[in-house]
């Protein structure tokens, strides 16, 4: 089998996986997961081959192993489909399987598999536990197996086929298909629950919200194949003179280049997609998933989706820009949206209670960090945080999942209400729970970047000292954006974990099972170790120990050497860098290992009506129901349909109907009534008439008619004798 | 040549009427028997176009086509019967024979009057048929007029509450728009001395002179002509402002009425465009591409607004047709616009854009006959259509349920399913010649996504509607006989549409 | 030998009491007799006609007999079927006078 074709074949087990799960085994819990698992292995398996032959290829980035197919014939060529690896594929590819396969096995405890069925559980609403009795016949409540538990499997394997596809294709058209496929999974996972009212609202949100992003980024699709005839990355990002066409050529929008217009029309699907302001408020609500599910969508693999188009597609965003110049339209656009957005959304983590939520607003703020990063040309960077990230934030949410376990658990015990996933709830965990602990302490510090340690501290400081560099203000507005990472982080860990339980129910949580947490395990060593690829030559003390093999092997992928400054080392952006990091850290637990009430954040009565504001997350939410939202329905309802169909274009029709009638009512009154039909009874009454009057003749008696003959032969006679006929 | 070769076409054409005319003289009695025969007489058309799909690439082409009959008709006026097929038009007639089965498979709850029933539908097929493979002018205008009539009926009595408002306005629409279009037909044939298209597509475009005493120049003549065909047309397919019978006639058809309605006879508007209108009209059309495309677009965005704001599930899937032929005409109108162009790139853009109408014309007749079925098996049980009655059928529905995603994400043009495939290539196709109506049609495109999403969240998602527990039952083995060969057929042309492509993009490739 | 004209003056003489019956007289059969008496006078007159005809041409000549015999088979005929039909007005009219069978008025 020819190397290439294992490339094809990534993606497909799972896809196998889904079909055969809902034709098959949709009725049989341990099947589908097995069947899920094998298909994300045998993926993952492959993955690591292909990572494994990568890492011993020279010039994987001049010559990626691909393979192509026919897939639409256009006119007399054929538009063709394809794979292949290079080296952003492969580290794509390797983040991807570890953590889709982590959270695979993860899921399988998540849904409680091996306990029993509830007796009010239904399809559509979270397990609700189940009554057991022990040997010693007294009545417990334990955790229940999800009802849809062979569905969740399904959905999820047809999501990682869609990953794999947008990883291994080799051009656009593929990714997108991928995108979108990844886009109603991501809709079907956030309703998996769907009879919640909540989660069926936040899933047609998501999809919405990103399809807003999706339409521009087909435009895109269509400009770039239109222009270049191809969509292939090679025939497109690795020929630089295609890409001096486009970036000189302009486009009939705001006298952009048709590089700039098509850059930013695929950056409108990333900011969809990626949850970047101003499209970012499906993502939060998405937490209406099941945790498996936010862990999949909003660390490993959709949002970063986002990202990875912009990385892939950098060429033609930077195309025409060097080092050191001003930058493109698109780049622009990237340094801007990212680095508020980072900003923006830490300051809503700040103020919220769900523990998924801190999580999913941590992971638009460091969405935005990427994209800031590679707004200003920090290509390897933003790749680094990218791989990163997906590690440190998979484990954080698969850890909080176990939180969540663990606090159901005391719930069932305890028979308290509380909500589960609020913080507030929370407090003491990390005697209960250690492994949980000590894991989701691992993911913390890598999101708040702690030094030297944790991975998180090297992809941000690179991304940091590129900003540094090149742009002041993207520098000081991510270093803020990295105090306050590092404060709600704090914040979070000092909630659950630190300080006394503040519910019965964290009193009597308990550690989650092995399956659970032995991907936690796994992730945690990779939230550290992943950073040690990439430690800058220059860095001091450190720096040159291990090689920076990450700058190496993804930086190939430019042709030269990254981000080119990087071998001068200058002090500020680490020590920016390491005082936002240690400086959050400290002031989180600092505020908040004071915190004693369930209700009240500490914070809330300082900070007042700013709390409210990120507490609300400035509102964005009722802005756009006002602004775009009710408009929206308002033209579709009032406007297009009872308006513009039912009185205009309906009454037009109506009126052309009547006009007929009236057309024909007035010949019936005017023209055929009085005229024709007028002339037919003249001619009848006449008849009458005559006949009325000639009656007379017709007596009815044999002899009158004999005499009437008689008299006329007699006439007859006389005529003809009198002109001499006869 | 076989005699099998020879007639194949007939045989196709021409099996629904003899069905329809033995099932009419047959004295059966029991339902069973009716049905079984009907749906035998509907499945021969299918086997045979299988068949000759089969065997299409051996057989001789002449002039483009092949299977090509010919026998002289009304040969003092030059019209014959001349039948053949081509990659344009091959697509469409398995649409038409593949969807008229399953339609009558989808007709189990018609129950009253059921003989007559059969025979219209069977008649329905034969029109339609007719239509696709019609090479004479005369001809397609016959079979274009006889299709009405049976479906008038299949509404008229079989309809819903509003059926006579429904049918009337559908029959009278319809056949208001072809009353122009006989004219110009009549025109045409006496000024170029044949109704035979092969010869027409020769004759026409290139007659500079009117052998009529009309007192009007060649030019206004043929724009006029070129008019009476686009409103005939734009009636049919149909096109904004043209299209408020549809949903009166969609939601008060029976649900295989509305099936086949949307399923074909929508298409016999849009194949109207590619075979007559931009052969015969190259220039007009070139001149009148705008305001097409400006009509299409409107179509786009206003059929998905119109589907948003209803409440009907019938109604909002009746709307989202509106919305998804918008493409085709659009592709046709970036078509029109780049016709034989000198330009190998331009022309290419041509290309694109019908290979993308005709495919999205075909997928459109999978993804909206699957959703019409699909209410119909929700609506035989609830006896309801409103969207707010439902909610959270998911929960006691799976299969239903899970039929009506895949179907709706067929619907909404998922990538991975066959509508994404002919959007992409008809935005392709468009963008160059048609930026801005392109890049107009996206907000279509997005509220699309909508209304299908609308409809899901209110007929599946939520908290169930105590009113329907126990009381529905999921979809049944003839249900999913019906609905699969559908989702099936979009998954194959979404993963692989060189299968179908491959035949439309041969018969375009020589248009140019 | 007679002449001719007084068998045609004989026969005009019947032929106008024929038709005097005809006309004045109000029941059927005598109406049926005055025809019959019109007939007969014409009778007279073919066979006048004939002898003298025969005299003329110095040959006898058959056409004057056809004609009468055909007059009298057809006036047998005509007398049956008359019969028949004032039989048949008797018996739904009681009555055989003819002015009293009036339907035909206008």
């Amino acid at each position: 089998m020819p190397f290439e074709t294992l490339i094809w074949l990534l993606p497909l087990p799972p896809l196998l996986a889904f079909f055969l799960i809902i034709t098959f085994a949709y009725r049989r819990n341990s099947l589908s997961h097995g069947l899920a698992i094998g298909a994300v292995g045998l993926s993952w398996l492959g993955s690591m081959f292909v990572f494994w032959r990568a890492l011993q290829s020279e010039h994987l980035a001049e010559h990626p192993w691909s393979a192509v197919l026919n897939w639409i014939p256009t006119g007399d060529t054929w538009f063709q489909i394809g794979v292949q690896a290079d080296p952003l594929t492969v580290v794509t590819l390797f983040f991807v399987a570890w953590t889709i396969l982590m959270i695979f096995i993860y899921s399988v405890g998540y849904h409680n598999y091996g306990q029993p069925r509830g007796v009010h559980d239904r399809p559509g609403l979270p397990p609700q536990g189940a009554e057991v009795k022990d040997a010693h016949g007294h009545h417990h409540r334990v955790p229940s197996i999800e009802p849809m538990y062979a569905r969740f499997f399904a959905l999820v394997s047809l999501f990682a086929f869609a990953m794999y596809l947008l990883v291994v294709s080799d051009n656009l058209l593929t990714l997108y298909i991928g995108w979108e496929v990844m886009g109603v999974c991501s809709y079907l996972l956030i309703g998996f629950w769907y009879a919640k009212e909540s989660a069926r609202n936040a899933a047609v949100k998501a999809f919405l919200t990103t399809r807003i992003g999706d339409v521009f980024m087909l435009l895109g699709l269509a400009a770039l194949y239109a222009l270049t005839g191809s969509l292939n990355y090679r025939a497109i990002l690795g020929n630089p003179q295609v890409l001096e066409i486009l970036a000189s050529t302009i486009s009939p929008v705001a006298g952009l280049s048709w590089a700039a217009l098509i850059g930013l029309l695929l950056f409108a699907g990333t900011v969809g997609k990626s949850a970047q302001f101003p499209l970012h408020v499906w993502l939060p609500d998405a937490m209406e998933g099941p945790t498996p599910v936010s862990a999949m969508i909003h660390a490993a693999t959709m949002v970063s989706a986002g990202v990875y188009l912009m990385i892939r597609f950098f060429p033609l965003l930077s195309a025409g820009w060097m080092p050191g110049e001003p930058l493109t339209p698109p780049m622009v656009a990237m340094a801007f949206i990212g680095a508020f957005t980072a900003l923006f959304a830490a300051t809503i983590g700040l103020a919220q209670r769900d523990i998924k939520r801190v999580l999913a607003y941590s992971t638009i703020s460091q969405l935005g960090y990427m994209i800031a990063a590679l707004g200003i040309g920090a290509y390897v960077a933003a790749t680094f945080h990218l791989v990163t990230h997906a590690f440190f934030k998979a484990l954080l949410f698969l850890a909080s999942g176990s939180v969540i376990h663990g606090m159901e658990h005391g719930v069932y015990h305890t028979d308290e209400h509380v909500d589960p996933q609020d913080m507030f709830n929370m407090g003491g965990l990390r005697h209960k729970m250690p492994v949980t602990f000590w894991t989701f302490l691992v993911g913390g510090l890598s999101l708040a970047g702690f030094p030297l340690i944790t991975a998180g501290f090297w992809s941000k400081d690179e991304i940091l000292t590129a900003a540094f560099q090149s742009n002041l203000p993207v520098f000081i507005t991510l270093g803020v954006a990295a105090l306050l990472t590092a404060f709600y982080t704090m914040r979070q860990l000092t909630l659950v974990f630190l300080g006394q339980p503040r519910t019965a129910a964290a009193a009597q949580a308990q550690e989650s099972r092995l399956v659970m947490t032995i991907p936690l395990v796994v992730l945690a060593i990779f939230a550290l170790a992943a950073g040690w690829v990439g430690i800058p030559a220059s860095f001091p003390l450190v720096g040159g120990i291990l090689p920076n093999w990450f700058e190496a092997f993804v930086g190939s992928m430019l042709g030269h050497v990254g981000e080119a400054d990087h071998l001068i080392f200058t002090p500020t952006p680490l020590l920016v860098s390491i005082l936002a990091s240690l400086g959050g850290l400290f002031l989180g637990w600092w505020v908040y290992q004071s915190q004693r009430d369930r209700v009240q954040d500490v914070l809330a009565k300082p900070l007042g009506g700013l709390y409210r504001l990120w507490q609300n997350k400035y509102y964005i939410d009722e802005l756009y129901q006002l602004v775009f939202i009710r408009p929206a329905l308002w033209v579709a309802d009032v406007f297009t349909y009872h308006w513009l169909d039912r009185k205009i274009i309906d009454g037009v029709l109506h009126g052309i109907g009547r006009l007929g009638l009236a057309i024909g009512h007035g010949f019936r009154e005017f023209i055929d009534r009085p005229l024709i039909n007028g002339a037919g009874d003249a001619v009848a009454d006449g008849t009458h008439e005559v006949g009325a009057r000639l009656r007379i003749l017709q007596p009815g008696r044999l002899q009158v008619y004999l005499l009437i003959a008689l008299v006329g032969i007699l006439i007859i006679g006389l005529v003809l004798f009198s002109i001499g006929m006869v | 040549m076989t005699w099998l070769d020879a007639h194949w076409l007939t045989l196709i054409l021409f099996v629904p009427t003899a069905g329809a005319i033995i099932l009419l003289v047959l004295p059966l009695r029991t339902e069973k028997s009716l049905r079984g025969l009907a749906l035998f007489f509907s499945l021969i058309p299918l086997v045979l176009t299988l068949a000759l799909w089969a065997r299409f690439a051996a057989a001789p082409s002449v002039d483009g086509f092949r299977f090509v009959e010919r026998v002289d008709w009304y040969s003092a006026i030059g019209s014959s019967y001349h039948l053949g097929i081509d990659g344009l038009s091959l697509p469409l007639v398995l649409l038409t024979t593949l969807l008229t089965p399953l339609a009558l498979l989808a007709s189990s709850s018609i129950k009253e009057n059921l003989k007559a029933y059969l025979v219209l539908f069977l008649l329905l097929e034969t029109g339609m048929l007719g239509v696709f493979l019609a090479l004479d002018l005369l001809l397609f205008f016959v079979f274009w007029e006889v299709g009405l009539v049976p479906m008038y009926f299949l509404i008229s009595q079989w309809g819903g509450a509003n059926r006579h408002y429904a049918a009337l306005k559908f029959i009278l629409y319809t056949m208001g728009g072809s009353l122009g279009l006989l004219l110009a037909i009549q025109v045409m044939g006496l000024s170029s001395g044949t109704f035979d298209l092969v010869a027409l597509f020769q004759r026409w475009p290139a007659l500079a002179r009117l052998d009529l005493p009309l007192g009007l120049s060649m030019s206004t003549v043929k724009a006029i002509a070129f008019w009476a065909f686009v409103i005939a047309f734009a009636i049919k397919v149909p096109i904004w402002p043209f299209h408020t019978w549809l949903p009166d006639a969609h939601t008060e058809a029976p649900t295989a009425g509305s099936m086949i309605l949307a399923g074909v006879l929508l298409k016999l508007g849009g194949y109207g465009f590619i075979r007559l209108v931009l052969p015969l009209f190259p220039n007009e059309a070139q001149q009148f591409a705008p305001w097409l495309a400006a009509l299409a677009v409107a179509a786009i965005i206003f059929g998905a607004l119109g589907a948003l704001a209803q409440q009907d599930f019938k109604r909002l899937v009746a709307y989202s047709s509106i919305n998804h032929m918008g493409f085709v005409v659009l592709g046709v109108a970036a078509a029109a616009l780049t016709w034989r162009a000198v330009d190998a790139q331009t022309r290419l853009d041509a290309n694109l854009a019908l290979n993308g109408a005709i495919l999205q014309m075909f997928n459109h007749g999978l993804s909206a006959a699957g959703m019409f079925f699909l209410v119909g098996v929700i609506y035989d049980r609830a006896h309801t259509r409103d969207l707010q009655a439902f909610g959270g059928l998911y929960a006691i529905l799976p299969v239903y349920g899970t039929m009506l995603i895949f179907t709706a994400m067929a619907s909404l043009g998922l990538p991975g399913l066959g509508g994404f495939v002919s959007e992409f290539l008809v935005v392709r196709g468009a963008w160059p010649q048609l930026m801005l109506a392109t890049a107009l049609s996206m907000i279509g495109l997005f509220f699309t996504g909508a209304y299908i999403l609308k409809a899901l969240r209110l007929v599946l998602h939520g908290p169930l509607n105590p009113r329907w527990q126990n009381v529905l039952t999921d979809m049944n083995t003839l249900e999913l006989v019906v609905i699969l060969p559908l989702i099936g057929l979009s998954l194959l042309t979404g993963l692989w549409p060189a299968w179908i492509l491959g035949m439309i993009n041969q018969a375009i490739v020589t248009f140019f | 030998m007679i002449p001719l004209s007084w068998y045609l003056t004989f026969s005009a003489v019947l032929f106008s009491i024929g038709l005097f019956t005809v006309l004045a007289r109000r029941h059927a059969i005598v109406i049926l007799m005055g025809i019959e008496l019109m007939l007969n006078a014409v009778n007279i007159n073919l066979l006048a006609f004939w002898h003298y005809w025969s005299q003329v041409r110095g040959a006898p000549q058959v056409n004057g007999m056809v004609f009468v015999a055909m007059v009298f088979v057809l006036a047998a005929a005509e007398t049956a079927v008359a019969l028949a039909l004032i039989i048949s007005a008797y018996r739904r009219h009681h009555t055989v006078v003819v002015d009293e069978m009036t339907l035909l008025k206008g």
